[in-house]
């Protein structure tokens, strides 16, 4: 939190008015205030609110929960990933499989899961990072096509039909199977990942992303391994990504390839990158955007992709921070 | 069918589908080049293509008394147009990015990719549309193959648009200066090569190829529809990349390459049809990881 | 400075609280006669009405909107006017859980729809949890009646009917190998396992079994290794994009045997996309509605209000509000125990689409499927 206090003196880009709210930002008393208001509204809200707002709310927890572990490796270490959605698949089937074929617990199944998509990222960081950036973005994109074809031929994750009857999960003798049970597991994940990436953003190993992602080969040249601190990043993400879907998979019940599409991928990015890559509250702010904008408006929903792409298309030309950046960033660009 | 009839028949199979890979993946290969960009929206051009020579071939057909001659009319007005289009989205959404950082350039790919292809779903209303071109399809047989007129004509005139592009990079000033841009832009432009209107011809030629594709896979199969440019796209590049991306001759064979193992994949007991495209994925990430330059790249450093 | 950042502050809480606000339902989840004291009843309609298959969804939505114009002028049910509403799932798994908590947010009486298998299924549990009686239309996979809560109601006949209905037809003409290829969905890759295994459980042969990738247009490597087993029959379980082309490809490459097309492929697009190569092809689909003389009103009056043809499942979600209606009707209320009750009971229901009367797992009672075939470019019943 220190460092994010320091950079409030970098150069003004902004009108005073926006100014002034990022600068109400750094006063911590009245951080931590907001913080408990939303929070604290958060956890009632479903006390108050229709099955429908829980969905979407739990939904987007889910998004932020993805979107901040494909930060760490879009937004952090600066690879393009275009296969997070295999990611996803791996920690919903390992979950699924375990669960529903082998009948074990849910709880059990999550490190198993997290350990799968660590092996899934180091099968296929390890031999790529060590290329050129953009040909990661097509070794993941094709494996995230690799992911699906393989869950949708073989037997034991049931095929194009999917796995059905996925266990529960159960605490204290208490099986979690209602919406309000989800919305808060998803919460808590949420917290959990939200906390988890301010921690990494301000460690040693994010700095050195940071370093990485700006000069590369400065970066190597001060002693960072560059190879070893990107696969830091594309494994700690996967890993994030395998258990929101373990517990997609938990509420669901049921799994189908075709909630690991491509699209998928691209829509998590797109998350990302509009809210403003690296930028852990622009990332939820992206996750925002992408979840409950089509929510609440069904009727342009036919136009809503084409709306977000030429949004993307326009950020990119002008204003390739994203919406609510970084601001180490804004100062050292441009 | 005997082995021999099988092999026959499979290699030809696997030389046209490769031959539409090897068009697509010029365009792909040329791009990657010249600015080092993997242009995501290559496969939607290629979409696009098949769609704009769709209305061009139906304006047209009734003028022309021979089912051909209007295809090669209509395939010449298409491949002036995308190529056109092609240009104007390298104007529009990359020139501005050519200096910005690697990851922006990459997601604007992405979002001009998404824009056509959401737009030809909106315009298509998710149907498949049947290209009408009054050919028959009467089939004969040259030894033990299967023919048709139409897939004689469509893989000589791949292979013949293969060639002229190689004639046209080996050959010309503008395809030396294309190979220079891609060596040092910068001092390309000090000695005088207009970098901007190299980069804009080489989107313009490459665009056309694939909308020749489109249309040549039109004409072939009869259907065309709003996502045939995804799975094709992503295949071009699996092919750009095992030939070795940036150079053209090695677009064309990674593509042949590529169509001859699918098409023998689909032959291999426990690969079959259904994991096929797992195999050539398979394959491009082997090859990434073994020989990442492809085929007929040399070895470069790494660090860019 | 403190104090103003703090009225800022209190700005964007207060403003914040009003955004959620407004995104709340206040009513609970009650089960009191949804509006009644308006004299409307709202119905669910939950289909794909973006996306890849919104070309069907929006069929199918269209289908209900017409199937309530004419109750409503009718007289609505049990006196009350009915009023829709749409749950866009998108055929994705994710988002229908979202159209479907929607859907009983707002309290509908009955939801009408289903058309992705996948998305379908974990949308059976919100609604059975929540009372209402859902009436699938078109989903049909295995893997729905596994799941069913209770409270879901399929008229859509199952994958087994459909694959003993293609078997049956195969055998007739005396076909004793059979090649079988789906396109990875949810419900070609079930009627292609369902089909396998009663043609095996018959101790006959399948040759070839293939898969193809969405998307795809050369199927001549998949067309020669046909070629090379040369069975007497094909089936092809999906849908028309794809399938127009393998037909087309296989007529091409010389095939002579008989081909089935699944109902996915029954839409009239498929002979158009196929062209003169569609003569002859099989269809094993539920009656279409231009076939049928009782449809021959549903089918003018769906072109008069959409300007458009029906789609392949339009006339069973016609059917499947009818049906709702009528068991509302006869439960007398709109309790939802009462409108299950009569949903299972029902018996001899006539739908534009055949008759409806259900199983003790809620699956049509009894097959609707004929087999069509195409002669000089059109639909008509082979039989």
């Amino acid at each position: 939190m220190a460092e994010m206090k320091k950079s409030s003196h970098s150069p003004k880009k902004y009108p005073a008015v926006i100014d002034q709210i990022y600068n109400l930002f750094d006063n911590n008393v009245l951080r931590y205030f907001t913080f408990f208001i939303i929070i604290s509204f958060l956890i009632i809200l479903p006390q108050t609110s229709s099955r429908f707002t829980q969905e979407v709310m739990s939904n987007l927890f889910f998004y932020i929960t993805v979107c901040l572990g494909l930060n760490i490796i879009v937004g952090f270490a600066g690879l393009l990933h275009l296969g997070y959605a295999a990611f996803i698949a791996v920690g919903a089937y390992t979950t699924g499989i375990l669960s529903a074929v082998y009948g074990i617990n849910f709880w059990a199944t999550l490190p198993v899961s997290i350990l799968a998509a660590i092996i899934a990222g180091l099968a296929i960081g390890a031999p790529t990072l060590r290329l050129r950036g953009d040909y990661l973005a097509i070794v993941t994109l094709g494996f995230g096509e690799i992911v699906r074809l393989t869950v949708r031929n073989i037997g034991i994750t049931g095929g194009a039909i999917g796995l059905i009857g996925i266990e529960r999960p159960v605490i204290f003798g208490y099986v979690l199977n209602q919406i309000t049970h989800f919305y808060y597991m998803f919460f808590i994940l949420a917290i959990l990942a939200i906390f988890t990436s301010y921690r990494l953003h301000n460690s040693r190993m994010g700095r050195a992303w940071e370093y990485i992602r700006e000069d590369e080969d400065a970066a190597s040249a001060m002693g960072i391994n560059v190879v070893s601190a990107r696969l830091y990043a594309f494994i700690i993400g996967s890993a994030f990504g395998a258990l929101a879907g373990s517990l997609y998979s938990a509420k669901m019940t049921a799994i189908s390839p075709e909630s690991f599409m491509f699209l998928h991928s691209v829509m998590f990015l797109l998350a990302v990158v509009l809210g403003g890559m690296g930028k852990i509250p622009g990332v939820i702010l992206g996750a925002a955007i992408v979840t409950i904008f089509p929510e609440i408006s069904r009727d342009i929903g036919q136009y809503r992709l084409i709306i977000f792409a030429f949004v993307l298309l326009l950020l990119m030309l002008y204003r390739p921070q994203g919406i609510w950046p970084d601001r180490q960033y804004i100062s050292t660009k441009k | 069918m005997s082995f021999w009839e099988i092999f026959a028949q499979q290699l030809f199979n696997g030389l046209l589908i490769g031959s539409f890979y090897g068009l697509v993946a010029i365009g792909y290969s040329m791009v990657y080049g010249i600015i080092k960009l993997l242009n995501f929206a290559h496969g939607d051009i290629y979409m696009f293509g098949a769609f704009t020579g769709m209305v061009a071939l139906g304006l047209l057909s009734p003028a022309f008394g021979n089912a051909w001659l209007g295809i090669i009319a209509a395939l010449l007005i298409t491949m002036v147009f995308v190529g056109l289009f092609g240009v104007t989205i390298q104007r529009v959404a990359y020139r501005p990015m050519l200096k910005a950082p690697r990851l922006s350039i990459l997601i604007t790919a992405l979002a001009v990719s998404m824009i056509i292809y959401n737009s030809m779903l909106l315009i298509t209303q998710g149907q498949a549309r049947p290209f009408r071109t009054g050919l028959t399809h009467e089939s004969f047989f040259i030894g033990p193959l299967r023919l048709t007129e139409t897939r004689i004509v469509l893989l000589v005139a791949a292979l013949a648009l293969m060639f002229l592009m190689h004639m046209f990079i080996t050959r010309t000033m503008y395809g030396k200066a294309m190979r220079a841009i891609a060596l040092d832009r910068d001092t390309c432009q000090l000695m005088g090569i207009n970098v901007y209107k190299i980069i804009a011809i080489t989107f313009f030629v490459g665009s056309s190829l694939a909308a020749a594709a489109g249309i040549m896979a039109g004409v072939y199969y009869g259907t065309i529809h709003f996502f045939m440019g995804f799975l094709i796209g992503l295949k071009a590049f699996t092919a750009a990349v095992i030939g070795g991306i940036g150079i053209i001759p090695g677009a064309m064979l990674g593509g042949l390459l590529l169509g001859l193992l699918e098409a023998f994949a689909t032959q291999i007991p426990f690969v079959g049809t259904v994991w096929k495209d797992v195999f050539s994925f398979v394959f491009l990430i082997l090859f990434l990881i073994f020989k990442p330059t492809g085929i007929l790249g040399r070895v470069e450093s790494e660090r860019m | 400075m403190i104090k103003k950042q703090w009225i800022i502050m209190l700005v964007l809480v207060l403003f914040a609280f009003g955004i959620f606000g407004c995104g709340q339902d206040t009513t609970g989840p009650d089960d009191e006669g949804p509006g009644e004291e308006e004299g409307t009843i709202l119905i669910g309609i939950m289909v794909p009405v973006t996306g890849a298959y919104s070309e069907n969804g929006i069929d199918m939505e269209n289908a209900v909107k017409l199937a309530v114009n004419e109750i409503n002028a009718a007289g609505g049910i049990l006196g009350h006017t009915v009023v829709t509403t749409t749950g866009d799932d998108e055929c994705d798994p994710a988002k229908a859980t979202a159209a479907a908590s929607k859907l009983v947010s707002e309290e509908v009486v009955g939801v009408v729809g289903g058309y992705c298998s996948g998305a379908t299924l974990p949308t059976l549990k919100i609604y059975g949890d929540a009372g209402i009686p859902l009436v699938v239309a078109a989903a049909n996979a295995t893997s729905l009646v596994e799941e069913n809560p209770g409270w879901t109601f399929m008229i859509n006949s199952t994958g087994d009917m459909q694959a003993e209905n293609a078997i049956g037809w195969f055998e007739k003409q005396g076909v004793e190998t059979i090649g079988l290829i789906d396109d990875g969905s949810a419900f070609a890759t079930d009627l292609k396992m369902l089909t396998k295994q009663q043609w095996e459980a018959k101790g006959k042969i399948v040759l070839t079994d293939d898969t193809v990738t969405t998307g795809e247009q050369d199927f001549s490597a998949l067309v020669t290794t046909i070629m090379s087993a040369n069975p007497d029959g094909i089936y092809w379980t999906a849908y028309h994009a794809e399938g127009a082309l393998i037909v087309r490809q296989l007529r091409e490459a010389g095939y002579e045997g008989i081909i089935i097309v699944a109902d996915g492929s029954s839409a009239p697009a498929f002979i158009e996309l196929a062209g003169p190569y569609a003569d002859g092809v099989f269809c094993t689909a539920p009656p279409f509605a231009d076939l049928n003389p009782a449809a021959a009103e549903f089918v003018t009056n769906y072109k008069e209000m959409f300007n458009s043809d029906p789609g392949a499942y339009s006339g069973l979600t016609y059917d499947a509000m009818y049906l709702l209606a009528d068991a509302i009707e006869r439960a007398g209320s709109f309790d939802d125990t009462a409108i299950k009750d009569a949903l299972a009971a029902t018996d001899g229901f006539q739908g534009i689409s055949g008759e409806v009367m259900f199983t003790e797992k809620n699956t049509l009672g009894r097959s609707n499927f004929v087999i069509l075939v195409v002669e000089d470019g059109k639909w008509t019943f082979a039989e």
